[in-house]
């Protein structure tokens, strides 16, 4: 299957600044990531602190693996499975009802429950990274199209914070008019 | 050719400031989400009835100035009661400050606290409230019968109790004023006492 560059790029970029901004995160507070790991209940106790830390350095060797055009391809294949792991992780506490746990889904200031609108967030991630996995059509890139690349990986990006903010604030909205 | 490339190019400058905006809102609703706490100061049903005389009481402050309390003075005073082991006063501080300096002309705050003096010196230090009028004792707070805290008071140039009420966020201060203006004991009292307002002529609304 190919595609055309520009969609192929623009989604490796905007996933690669997820990954490196969600890695950052992890990197900055290793003990509270360490904490919401555990909260998950997936690993045993003596393996949480390991996989803590080596979670963010994956995260962030899968991005610049994703800005490479040779490592691309496996690159976002990794990306979309990690991306899919992390489904599956909060899919498994959604279905023991271990709702109330902190999903540590997007930074520290946006703490927010599990819900199954957090599975669709990261499909949709999923499918961007399989995009980003697919072989390009070989074509010349001009400046315009370099352009056209930044400028949709920019706005895909906004577009998710902002989508993942409304998401953190559903739930003191739903608060807010007492449900 | 070239006018649909410029066309694009304008299209994709513009989008990108429309998902700048879009999530500048987000965040912006995210704030405010925060500041939203339970409206409306509570009140603490017991000590000085509002609207009625404050009990007069002499105080000096941590310079050894006496600082008169419920007497007729030229200017309005706001008490605020504050303990340096309460981590909601500290972050109301800086909410009275900017009170204190808006109203500067009709309003002296009085900060009152009670315990170990170092304690209330570091967290003199820490707000810079060197130059505020600052009363460590507990004779004020046991004649206005305060139990819990943050708590303000808000009385009159004629020495009479305005509003008073437990505060937890800069919204709950400013209800205080707002109950002020509108001459009801606190917001509870007056929401109450709207839907009679029309049958009971205004009872003790409206006399401004």
């Amino acid at each position: 299957m190919h595609s055309d560059p520009i969609f192929i790029i623009a989604s490796a970029i905007a996933i690669a600044v997820l990954l490196a901004s969600a890695a950052t995160h992890k990197v900055r507070a290793p003990a509270r990531f360490a904490r919401q790991l555990a909260d998950y209940q997936l690993l045993p106790d003596s393996l949480v602190r390991p996989v803590a830390r080596l979670v963010p350095l994956l995260e962030l060797a899968i991005a610049f693996a994703l800005l490479v055009p040779v490592s691309r391809g496996w690159a976002a294949l990794s990306a979309a499975s990690l991306l899919a792991l992390y489904a599956a992780a909060i899919g498994i506490n959604l279905w023991r009802g271990r709702a109330d746990i902190d999903c540590g889904c997007a930074g520290p200031d946006q703490a927010q429950p599990l819900r199954p609108v957090l599975l669709l967030r990261n499909s949709v991630l999923v499918v961007l990274a399989l995009l980003a996995s697919v072989a390009p059509i070989a074509r010349d890139m001009t400046v315009f199209d370099g352009f056209v690349t930044v400028a949709a990986a920019a706005v895909a990006l906004l577009i998710y914070a902002a989508a993942d903010g409304l998401l953190a604030n559903s739930p003191l909205l739903l608060k807010l008019i007492g449900r | 050719m070239e006018g649909l490339i410029v066309s694009n190019v304008l299209l994709w400058v513009l989008l990108v400031a429309v998902a700048f905006v879009v999530m500048g809102l987000v965040r912006q609703i995210g704030v405010l989400h925060g500041r939203l706490a339970p409206a409306g100061a509570l009140m603490v049903d017991k000590g000085v009835a509002v609207n009625e005389a404050a009990p007069q009481v002499t105080a000096t402050d941590r310079k050894g100035r006496p600082v008169n309390f419920g007497y007729a003075g030229e200017k309005s005073q706001l008490l605020f009661f504050l303990s340096p082991t309460c981590p909601i006063c500290k972050s109301l501080l800086p909410a009275i400050k900017s009170i204190a300096r808006e109203q500067a002309d009709r309003l002296d705050v009085v900060f009152i606290s009670d315990g170990d003096m170092d304690a209330q010196q570091a967290l003199i230090r820490e707000h810079k409230l060197e130059d505020a009028t600052y009363v460590v004792g507990p004779e004020v707070g046991m004649t206005y019968q305060i139990g819990k805290l943050p708590y303000a008071a808000l009385i009159d140039k004629a020495g009479t109790l305005r509003a008073k009420g437990l505060v937890n966020s800069r919204e709950h201060l400013d209800s205080l004023f707002e109950v002020e203006h509108l001459k009801h004991a606190t917001l509870q009292q007056y929401l109450n006492a709207q839907p009679h307002s029309h049958d009971h002529d205004h009872s003790h609304g409206h006399s401004h």
